[in-house]
Parts: C-alpha cells; sequence; structure tokens
C-alpha cells in the first residue's frame, strides 16, 4: 500500500501546477487562509476573525503587503467575516476589513462578499473540487488604490491519510479604480497540513502573487510567503491558526504574524435541504 | 503553459477519475439514538474503500465529524448522510458529535 507521504508527494505536481505558472495576483493581507473543499453544513453559521501584523516590513506605501499609500511596516490587517451555509454544498460570507497604520488608530479598509461551494462528494473524484467568487469594494486609497474587485478560485483538496493537501489558484480583475483597464491577475494560497491532534497540529502554507497573466513583475518584486503554521480547536469549539509567514522575495514583507479565530454554531436554515445525489447545491 | 491548457487539463484529469459506484465498497451503518452511537467501535476492514452511513434516530440535531478522517457532516433528525471513505490503512479513526461535546466518542476500527 503507498504510505500517505508518497501520495502526497506524488499529488505534489498537481498543486504546485499553480504556483509554477508563471504569474500571480496581488495578496489579500486581511486573509492569509487556505480554504478547504468543505463548506459550511446548511444553517450552520460561522464566526471568524483573521489578524495579520507585519512585524518587518517596507518602509514605503506601495510595497510588501500594502498596496496602497501607507507603508506597510507596523500594519495590522484586521478582518471579520460571518459565514452562512446556505445549503449542505454552497455558503455565504461578508466581510469587514479593517487596518491599523503604525502609530494611526483603527480603520475602516473594505468590505468583501463571496460564495464557495463544493461538487460532488468528498472521494467521488481523484481530486476534492470547489469553487470561490468574491466581489470586494472600497475607497480606501491609504490601503488599496482599486475600487473594486472580482475574484474566482477553483479549490482543490486531497486527503491522503492524515495529511491534506489544499490549493486554491486565485484569478483578479480590477473592475473600478487603477488596473481597471489591465487584465487578469493569478495569484495562489496553498497548505499542507497533517491531523496530529484536534487541540494542536502542524502545517505549512503557501502565498504568493506576481502581477498580470500575461505580464508578470519581476520575481524581485513578487510577493512569495512561507508561514509554518499550528491549528487545532480550543473549547467550546473555537478553532485557530497561528502563524509566522516569512516573505521569500525583496517584494514581500520580511515577517509576519497571523491568527485567525472562528466559531461555528447552528442558527437554523432558510433553504431546504436538497435531494441526495445533488452534485452543485 | 496558458490559462487553456490549464482548465482543460484540470477537467480531464477530474472526470476521468469519477469513481465507479461499484468500486464505493461495503456500506456501514452508524445509529446515533439516546445521545449515543450504536456501535461505539465499528470494526471496518483495512485497504478497502468502503461508505457509512450515519443514521440519526433521535430528536436532535448533530454533527458527525471525525478529525483523523477530516470528515464533518450535520444529521437532522430523523435523517442520515452517507459518507465516502477511502481505504484505510489499519488503525482506530475517532468520530464524535461536534454540536453535543457530552456524547461519548466512538472509533472505527480498521482491520
Amino acid at each position: 500500500m503507498i504510505t500517505p507521504l508518497k501520495a502526497a508527494l506524488r499529488y505534489l505536481p498537481l498543486f504546485g501546477l499553480a504556483a509554477a505558472l508563471r504569474c500571480a495576483a496581488q495578496l489579500d493581507p486581511w486573509e492569509f487562509e487556505v480554504y478547504p473543499y468543505s463548506t459550511n453544513p446548511r444553517g450552520i453559521a460561522e464566526f471568524e476573525t483573521d489578524n495579520a501584523a507585519v512585524v518587518e516590513g517596507h518602509a514605503a506605501g506601495g510595497e510588501g503587503t500594502a498596496s496602497g499609500t501607507l507603508r506597510s511596516q507596523g500594519m495590522w490587517y484586521n478582518s471579520y467575516e460571518v459565514t452562512y451555509g446556505l445549503t449542505d454544498r454552497v455558503e455565504a460570507a461578508l466581510y469587514l476589513n479593517m487596518a491599523e497604520p503604525a502609530g494611526g488608530g483603527l480603520q475602516w479598509a473594505g468590505d468583501k462578499f463571496r460564495l464557495r461551494g463544493r461538487l460532488f462528494e468528498q472521494e467521488t473524484l481523484p481530486v476534492d473540487v470547489g469553487w470561490y467568487v468574491e466581489l470586494e469594494w472600497h475607497k480606501t486609497p491609504q490601503y488599496d488604490d482599486a475600487v473594486r474587485e472580482l475574484e474566482f478560485r477553483p479549490i482543490l483538496e486531497k486527503d491522503l491519510g492524515r495529511f491534506s493537501v489544499m490549493a486554491n489558484p486565485k484569478f483578479e480583475k480590477v473592475l473600478a479604480g487603477v488596473g481597471h483597464d489591465q487584465g487578469v491577475e493569478f495569484g495562489y494560497v496553498a497548505g499542507m497540513y497533517y491531523r496530529w491532534a484536534r487541540s494542536l497540529s502542524p502545517g505549512l502554507e503557501f502565498y504568493g502573487g506576481a502581477g498580470l497573466i500575461d505580464h508578470a513583475d519581476p520575481v524581485g518584486q513578487q510577493q512569495h510567503y512561507l508561514f509554518p503554521v499550528v491549528w487545532g480547536e480550543l473549547p467550546r469549539g473555537l478553532e485557530y491558526n497561528f502563524g509566522l509567514g516569512f516573505g521569500l522575495t525583496r517584494g514581500s514583507d520580511h515577517l509576519i504574524v497571523k491568527f485567525n479565530l472562528e466559531l461555528e454554531r447552528f442558527v437554523g436554515a432558510i433553504l431546504r435541504a436538497p435531494p441526495d445525489g445533488g452534485w452543485f447545491f | 503553459m496558458d490559462l487553456k491548457h490549464f482548465i482543460v487539463i484540470g477537467l480531464m484529469f477530474s472526470v476521468s477519475g469519477m469513481a465507479d459506484p461499484e468500486m464505493m465498497g461495503k456500506t456501514f451503518e452508524i445509529r446515533f439514538e439516546s445521545h449515543h452511537f450504536s456501535p461505539q467501535t465499528l470494526e471496518v476492514p483495512a485497504n478497502t474503500p468502503l461508505q457509512v452511513r450515519v443514521v440519526n434516530s433521535s430528536r436532535e440535531r448533530i454533527e458527525f465529524e471525525s478529525f483523523s478522517l477530516n470528515r464533518e457532516k450535520v444529521v437532522e433528525p430523523g435523517g442520515s448522510v452517507t459518507l465516502k471513505l477511502p481505504a484505510l490503512r489499519a488503525g482506530t479513526y475517532d468520530f464524535f458529535d461536534d454540536f453535543h461535546q457530552d456524547v461519548p466518542e466512538g472509533a472505527i476500527v480498521a482491520k
């Protein structure tokens, strides 16, 4: 029998495909999170806060994770997210993005709405497949010079014993603001996790962005990060993910600390249960 | 490789590997009633794909979850769900009700 580790290595080229493509989209520092195939079940609400603090960043705006006029050094990216399971396969989420620059107060930095779904049942395909569509809007040039952005991600996951490998290649288009007349950007979010114990397990996460599909930035200006993380469940169902992110290029911030917390509760279903055997809804 | 090739290869990879229903293996059943799973220890054959049907015979909503198998499913009162599992290596795999922490944990034992 193939061991999970050998199997993980066999599937790595597939998940590495996204990273190997010669381009990537700008990073979303408000959400250092890798999405799995599974979605919130019908009627379940999840409350989440994602936090990332730039410990060693850049001194000028427009560099590192900063896409606006403010510098990334000392920035705290803080977001609040409510996700609701519309059906057992489709969830909707609303985000509130906040930020606190070094020496400043906490400010509104934008909002996002997204739909995410999963196709078929787990183990039906050799790789579990899901989808993700997001609309982001803000008029906060100090944080981001785009005004409206649309993003699509296929979600890929493969479980191999206690290992899970996930990849979310990102395709992003600026609809309004700086860059609206340009093409589609491509990026990646990916992770490898080992399920060791419910309260504490290790993982590695990868985030990257480098520019337009047909016109990637020079490698030195791209952003690529490696986050060793620990994750697990605390008492009362509170889930956490904590990690240190190391920038791998000159264009990346050098060190980021991230801390995400989430809690899910059944709040009541608004849609009827879909019939058995469905694959989309 | 351009975007078009990436999408085509992905679709071919996915569709060509769709599981044959006859290859999904034997179905085992776990029932939830009176605030307990039954059986609490389910023995299954190792190294062969299988399905586990979780039947909720109680009046409370449960979330059948297995950390080691990475499975999580809400089961409505009177409802059931079927989980597809890959060939398991010999070993013990936990399951529990994530909505009720006082429900005793169970185990799937692959031999």
